[in-house]
Formats: structure tokens, C-alpha cells, sequence
């Protein structure tokens, strides 16, 4: 005997899991690109996270040991020999190192005046300033794009989803839930990963774009005064 | 520290990060996975919430108990203050005059304070038993009512895998009796389906529920010989209308080329189901 018009379905618990194996092949691609985002997001938040906590210490580092008294020249050529040794110099002290360097060598070649030295090493300052706030910033525009894009591709995923039910739906001769609900479910679920992989990346683009600010403020603070002991040296020294 | 930390995790920590990421990713699968494993373990237990309740309405009665006897052992205690200050001015009032008196009568209260801590000893010992006692029964009632619900869901799982035993025993022997067929008989019965239900137009007497089984004769060209109305639906109307959709959909020239075999198995008399399941009304 057949059925001419009977539908036979068969009931089973449904887990996360299941719901992600068994959701369809353009869903599936869905959450793996959610997936790879919020892999590259995190990689880009931890990071981010050593770099810049790294050079807050060694703004407060530096500091010290250049408001402690400390000769200039002699501040200059410790820096010399921590290069020597193969450390990279970053942040302020890269900064204190152009504009001194760049200050001495224009009052030693002497044809130049006063405030023409004084300009070339604001000038030199600037260029390894912007260079330092290049170099904190750096992929902190790729956090902001996974926060605000990834909610979408979500519920992209999540349309793809709800309409391949509903495709199913048709092929039915009768709309029961069961036959809806799996495949709404897994459109949900691609949402909740779109969310998962946004908000980490949105809130660790608010903290760290403050952060930048803040550090850079203090890069630019220091080229001031640094760049008013230059001016005083400059005019007394002569 | 810097030079510590670079020289550890190198290119400006990528490698570290990566790593991050990808074990808290992990992790989040795992959590991901052993959740799913504990819901797909605990599908309906309704069992849990109900006892929870009746441990909460439960619990109440004796806090109030425990309060009412604190309050009462206060009450107590401040009624016995007092009295022993009324006492002390009576003592101190009489003393000149009858100090003899007053030990005896010291000796009484002494007595009569005894008697009445005794009281209060007894009394408390009295509720302490009585909270026991309910305390035991309301055990043992919770003990009962989890054996019961245990036993439910046994029962529950039993039929449920003696179902599930004879439907798997069902489709296996069809699957062994007509794997080499299955397929053929599948599409020509698909087949048939179709045609029959595009012929069929239900008569509007047609309600949800109802079924008529129709036994039709074929020949091997496809063409009907014969239609027989082997159970009815009650309804005449219908009857009807599923014969005369029969004879309006055949001849099915599909089957003539099935192998004969498999027409003598499945289609030389064939049983249909009408129902008419769409039908909204």
C-alpha cells in the first residue's frame, strides 16, 4: 500500500552541532568565513594587546630617564649601544633619538642659523612621529571592519538559511514545524556566530583606538618639550 | 622586559597570538560540544524543575519554624530579666527586715527558675523532635517520588527502544526483500502517485481524515482493468472520485518498460490510499 498524500517524518533531537554539520553547503561557507574572521580578529586583539601595552611601559620607562637629569648626549649614545645590540628602538625614544641626532648634526655643520636647525629638527620629529602612530595603528582598521561587516555576513547567512526552508517547504504537500523549524534554527545559529565574532572585535577597537590616543598624545607632548630644551640649548649655547 | 618579550614570542608576538586564537577558539568548540553532548543527554527530563519546587515550598514552613522558636527563646529571656529586677528591688526592699525570708524565699525562686529552664529544655527538645519528624517524612516522600519518576522514564526508554528495535527489524527485511527492485518499484509507484493525484479532483463532501483503499488491476501495457473500492470512506462521493481519477490518469505506459518480473511482484494489482490531507477544512 502507498500513500498518496501522507507525510512521514521522524522526530529527533536536534544539538548544535548537528545543526552546524548538517546546515547546507552556502551556509556552511558562511560560518567559515565568520569562523575565519573571528580567528583573525583575535589573533589581531591579542596582538594588538602585547604591542601597545608594551609601548605604554616604555613611554613610562623612557620618561623617567629623561626627565632623571641625565646628560642628553649621553642618553643618546646608551640608545646607540642598545642598537648596536640589535634592540629596536620604538616609540619616544625613537622620536628623541631623530630629533637630536638631526639637531646635532645641523649645528655642527654650522652655515645653517638658529632657527633653521630648530625647524629641521621639529621637521625630523614630525616624520618619526607620524611614523610611530603608523605603527600603533596598524590593523586596528581591520578590527573595526570585522564588527561592523560580520553581523551582516551573519545574516546573510541567516536569509540563505531560512530561504532554503522554506524551498523545502514547497516540495511538502503539508507545513508542519517539523519540517520548518531544523532549517530556521540554523539560520539562527549562523547569526549568533556573526554576533560572537563581532562584538570582541568592536569593543577591543574602541579600547585600543583609546589607547593610541592616548600614547600618541603623550609622543606628541614630549616632541614639544623636548623641542623647547632643544630651543634653549640652542640659544644659550651660543 | 620588552627585549625578554620580543626575544620569547618574536615578530612583534604574532606567532603568540595566533596561538591565542586559536586555542580560544578551541575552546569555545569544546564548550560547544560538551553542552550539546549534556542537552542531547538531558532531553525531557521534566522530572528536575518539579522537585526543585517542592524543596523550595517546603524549605519555608521550617525557616518560620526556627524563627518563630528564636523569637520565642528572646520573649523568653527578656520576660526573665525582668523578673529578676523586680526581684533584686524586692530583695533589696526587705533585707533589713527579714533576712531569713528572704533566703527561703531565694531558695524557692531558685527552684522555681530550675523547674523553668527545665520546662523550656523539654519544650525545645519537643520541637527539635517534631522538625526531625517532618523533616524525615518530607525525606521520604522525596525519596518516593524520584523512585516513581525513575521508574517512568525506564518504562519510557524501554518502548521507546522496543520501537525503535521493530522499526529497524521492518526496514531491514523490506530493505533484503526488495533491494534489487526497490528502486524501480519506487519510481513507478512515483509515478503513479502523480498522475493519480493531477487526475484526482475531490468532491467538496471530501473531509480531513477520511481514506479510501482502491485495489486496481493492470496489464503489463500500463492500461487499468479493473478498479475495486476495497474499503471505503463512508462517502460515496469520494469513492468515486478516486476511481474515476484512476481511470482518468491510466493507462500508465510508463510501466510497460518495466521488466516483467518486476510488474508481476508490484503492479499487476496494486493498492492505493486515498486521503485528502491538503484539504484545509
Amino acid at each position: 500500500m502507498h500513500n498518496i498524500a501522507g507525510v512521514h517524518e521522524v522526530n529527533e533531537p536536534l544539538g548544535l552541532l548537528q545543526l552546524i554539520f548538517g546546515a547546507s553547503f552556502e551556509v556552511q561557507i558562511v560560518i567559515f568565513v565568520l569562523l575565519a574572521l573571528s580567528l583573525i580578529s583575535w589573533c589581531i586583539i591579542v596582538q594588538r594587546y602585547l604591542v601597545l601595552s608594551a609601548a605604554e611601559k616604555a613611554v613610562a620607562r623612557f620618561e623617567e630617564r629623561f626627565w632623571s637629569g641625565i646628560d642628553l648626549g649621553l642618553l643618546y649614545k646608551e640608545g646607540s649601544e642598545l642598537q648596536e645590540e640589535g634592540v629596536a628602538m620604538a616609540g619616544m625614544e625613537n622620536i628623541f633619538r631623530v630629533g637630536f641626532k638631526e639637531f646635532m648634526r645641523l649645528r655642527q655643520q654650522g652655515k645653517a642659523d638658529r632657527e633653521a636647525v630648530m625647524e629641521g629638527a621639529q621637521r625630523a620629529m614630525r616624520v618619526a612621529f607620524s611614523r610611530e602612530e603608523e605603527k600603533l595603528e596598524r590593523h586596528l582598521p581591520f578590527l573595526a571592519t570585522v564588527g561592523s561587516v560580520s553581523p551582516y555576513i551573519g545574516l546573510l547567512g541567516t536569509v540563505i538559511g531560512i530561504m532554503n526552508a522554506f524551498l523545502g517547504l514547497a516540495t511538502q504537500a503539508q507545513a508542519t514545524l517539523q519540517v520548518v523549524a531544523p532549517g530556521i534554527a540554523e539560520a539562527l545559529v549562523v547569526t549568533a556566530i556573526g554576533l560572537i565574532a563581532a562584538i570582541p572585535a568592536v569593543v577591543a577597537f574602541n579600547r585600543y583606538s583609546s589607547k593610541v590616543d592616548s600614547v600618541t598624545g603623550s609622543y606628541m607632548t614630549f616632541a614639544d618639550e623636548f623641542s623647547s630644551i632643544l630651543h634653549r640649548q640652542i640659544h644659550s649655547g651660543s | 622586559m620588552q627585549r625578554v618579550l620580543q626575544r620569547l614570542f618574536g615578530h612583534n608576538g604574532y606567532p603568540l597570538s595566533a596561538l591565542i586564537a586559536l586555542l580560544l577558539h578551541g575552546m569555545a568548540l569544546a564548550t560547544i560540544l560538551y553542552w550539546s553532548g549534556e542537552s542531547a543527554s538531558a532531553e525531557l527530563e521534566l522530572v528536575q524543575p518539579t522537585l526543585v519546587k517542592a524543596l523550595l515550598i517546603d524549605e519555608n514552613p521550617q525557616l518560620q519554624e526556627r524563627q518563630r522558636l528564636e523569637r520565642q527563646r528572646e520573649a523568653e529571656q527578656l520576660r526573665q530579666q525582668q523578673l529578676a529586677d523586680q526581684r533584686r528591688r524586692e530583695q533589696e526592699r526587705q533585707r533589713e527586715q527579714e533576712q531569713q525570708r528572704e533566703q527561703e524565699r531565694q531558695r524557692q525562686e531558685d527552684e522555681r527558675r530550675r523547674l523553668d529552664a527545665e520546662q523550656l529544655r523539654q519544650q525545645q527538645l519537643e520541637q527539635q523532635r517534631q522538625q526531625e519528624l517532618l523533616e524525615e517524612a518530607e525525606r521520604q516522600r522525596l525519596d518516593e517520588q524520584q523512585r516513581r519518576d525513575a521508574e517512568i522514564e525506564r518504562q519510557r526508554r524501554l518502548r521507546e527502544q522496543q520501537q525503535a528495535e521493530l522499526r529497524r527489524q521492518q526496514e531491514e527485511a523490506a530493505a533484503v526483500a526488495a533491494r534489487t527492485e526497490f528502486e524501480l518499484v519506487q519510481s513507478g509507484v512515483a509515478l503513479i502517485q502523480q498522475f493519480i493525484e493531477d487526475a484526482w479532483s475531490r468532491p467538496p463532501s471530501a473531509r480531513n481524515g477520511m481514506r479510501a483503499v482502491l485495489r486496481i488491476n493492470m496489464l503489463p501495457t500500463g492500461e487499468v482493468t479493473a478498479v475495486t473500492v476495497v474499503e471505503s470512506s463512508g462517502d460515496g462521493a469520494f469513492d468515486r472520485s478516486a476511481e474515476i481519477a484512476v481511470h482518468r490518469a491510466q493507462p500508465f505506459s510508463e510501466l510497460a518498460e518495466m521488466p516483467t518480473h518486476v510488474f508481476n511482484g508490484n503492479f499487476r494489482t496494486l493498492s492505493l490510499i486515498f486521503q485528502p490531507e491538503d484539504l484545509l477544512n
